[in-house]
């Protein structure tokens, strides 16, 4: 027993290198020689091993023992265990999935946003009447109150405001022009390229193609020559030179193209698109080609884009004419069927018969 | 409570040197930041705090253990991990205690953690063997087995505290008490 005390006090001491060199070797002698001593040695080693793991576990586990105990664990749990409500049990479980989603609603509405505010900006349509009016228009009546009460001329004074442009379609005073220039006027005047103006009112009007008719109802009008243009009838095609005559100023201005599409602002079909730089005033200016044949009229242009403007179709025109009492319009009217008298003539002499026929439009 | 233990969340790498360079600054960092995670996941899943107590350390155990030994490859986030193996555990735990496991609410990514956690459980069953080994061992051996071996008291400090004469009566008692603790830790 208490040699057997003694081996075990040499085997440990040997196993942790506490021996000397000279009881070393005796020792690793002794093993050698003795398979029990060797059997002693490798059990105790083990032994030793278990030992030593186990100690540093219950090290660690103590360590964490002590970190546990600087956790208010009773205020976490409270805030962690199931709660009673549903609903906040479904949202504590789908945490991240609902921030998930709600980040990608959030995104697809930002990108659905930015897609339609982009296309937004990219068709944008400008009505080519004067922006100014509008702001007169709105202190119109007004003005004409005064005017009616001084009475002193039945010829309206002209004053700063001119709404757009129309022609002729008849011989006897119906102008044609873009219904956005007379929408909401209460008064409605006319001036030829010599600077006299007439009193008109609105015939007809349609909404749908921009349109409006025109009748000039003053005494001191008096009949047109025959009408040197006449209407296209057939669409044109791309690459079509045309020009139009417009009041963006109060002056006529020429500008001249060439049909650059044959549909309108977003594939609108009963609209060109022409190559002709227009600016507000030049709406509901004719639109005719190379041999005075009335291809459409001036209504719009695309925000973004320079230099192109929209054109409503000549066909539209017709329709409108149709839609009118056909005698009204008397006998000298503008057709499809004649041949242009502009027909063949330079582009100066073919202004010079249509500036009686193109009229600056004022709103009131 | 819960910011706090948020704002001082130790990133993975830190956890790893510190574990290695035996920090009890990481350990203590690395215990607060995922202890709300389990304690929610048992509290969730039929436990209460001391069963998350006990299946958190396990599996800070594991973690701890396993980088030690120097084979941790860092193949996700120590969060994932972490929340894993104490998952596998609890999930263990209810199907031994025939506790219906039922709907498991997760709160984290789970990945495969088996082989670390049955290679854990071998170990603890080596641990568990020496636990009782220590604990037929009886009064005062086991005190003096446990000063010298885990609380790495030196002969002269036990031989003090337990009032022996002098140091080789104290050695002789230990080796006493050593033989005694092989002879149960290694019955079959």
């Amino acid at each position: 027993m208490r040699n057997d005390l003694e081996l075990d006090a040499i085997i440990e001491d040997y196993l942790l290198g506490k021996l000397n060199a000279q009881e070393m070797e005796a020792f690793e002698q002794l093993r050698l020689n003795d398979a029990t001593v060797d059997h002693k040695v490798v059990s105790h080693k083990f032994f030793l091993a278990s030992m030593d793991t186990f100690a540093e576990q219950l090290r660690l586990k103590e360590q964490l023992n002590h970190i546990h105990s600087e956790i208010d664990v009773e205020g976490l749990a409270s805030t962690l265990r199931p709660h009673p409500s549903r609903v906040v049990q479904l949202w504590r479980k789908h945490k991240s999935a609902i921030a998930v989603a709600a980040s990608f609603v959030v995104l697809s509405l930002v990108s659905i946003y930015s897609i339609q505010h982009s296309t937004q900006q990219a068709e944008r349509y400008r009505q080519l009447s004067n922006k100014v009016n509008n702001a007169i228009k709105t202190q119109n009546s007004l003005i004409r109150n005064i005017k009616h009460n001084n009475a002193t001329s039945d010829k309206p004074s002209t004053q700063n405001s001119f709404g757009g442009t129309g022609f002729a379609i008849s011989t006897n005073g119906y102008i044609l022009t873009n219904l956005h220039i007379i929408n909401g006027a209460d008064s409605l005047y006319v001036q030829n390229s010599k600077g006299e103006s007439f009193k008109v009112k609105s015939i007809y009007t349609d909404p749908q193609n921009d349109i409006a008719i025109l009748k000039i109802n003053d005494k001191h009008f008096s009949n047109l020559s025959s009408i040197p243009y006449t209407i296209k009838r057939n669409t044109s095609n791309i690459g079509e030179i045309v020009y139009t005559l417009g009041y963006p100023k109060d002056d006529a201005v020429l500008g001249e193209g060439y049909v650059s599409s044959k549909n309108g602002f977003i594939g609108d079909t009963t609209q060109y698109q022409v190559a002709i730089s227009v600016n507000p005033g030049n709406s509901g200016g004719p639109v005719l080609d190379n041999n005075g044949n009335l291809v459409g009229i001036i209504s719009g242009k695309p925000d973004q884009t320079e230099g192109a403007a929209f054109a409503i179709k000549s066909k539209y025109i017709l329709e409108a004419m149709r839609a009118i009492p056909q005698d009204s319009l008397g006998t000298n009217k503008l057709s499809a069927n004649k041949k242009s008298l502009l027909s063949g003539l330079k582009r100066t002499k073919q202004i010079e018969k249509i500036q009686d026929y193109v009229f600056m439009i004022k709103a009131y | 409570m819960n910011n706090s233990l948020k704002s001082s969340v130790p990133t993975d790498r830190e956890v790893i040197l510190g574990i290695l360079n035996n920090s009890e600054d990481t350990l203590n960092k690395l215990y607060k930041a995922y202890y709300a995670m389990v304690l929610q996941f048992i509290l969730n899943n039929n436990g209460d705090e001391d069963d998350a107590k006990d299946v958190y350390q396990e599996g800070i155990i594991i973690l701890y253990n396993k980088i030690k030994a120097g084979n941790f490859e860092l193949s996700s986030k120590l969060k994932t991990y972490i929340y894993s193996v104490c998952r596998r555990i609890w999930l263990k735990k209810l199907s031994l205690n025939s506790k219906k496991a039922g709907n498991i609410t997760d709160y984290e990514d789970v990945f495969a953690v088996e082989e670390d956690v049955e290679n854990h459980e071998e170990k603890d069953a080596s641990f568990a063997k020496m636990q009782s080994a220590l604990d037929h061992l009886g009064e005062p051996c086991k005190t003096i087995i446990q000063d010298f071996y885990i609380h790495n008291l030196s002969m002269q400090d036990i031989c003090e505290k337990f009032g022996y004469t002098n140091t080789d009566n104290a050695k002789t008692q230990k080796y006493k008490c050593l033989q005694r603790l092989k002879k149960i830790f290694f019955q079959p």
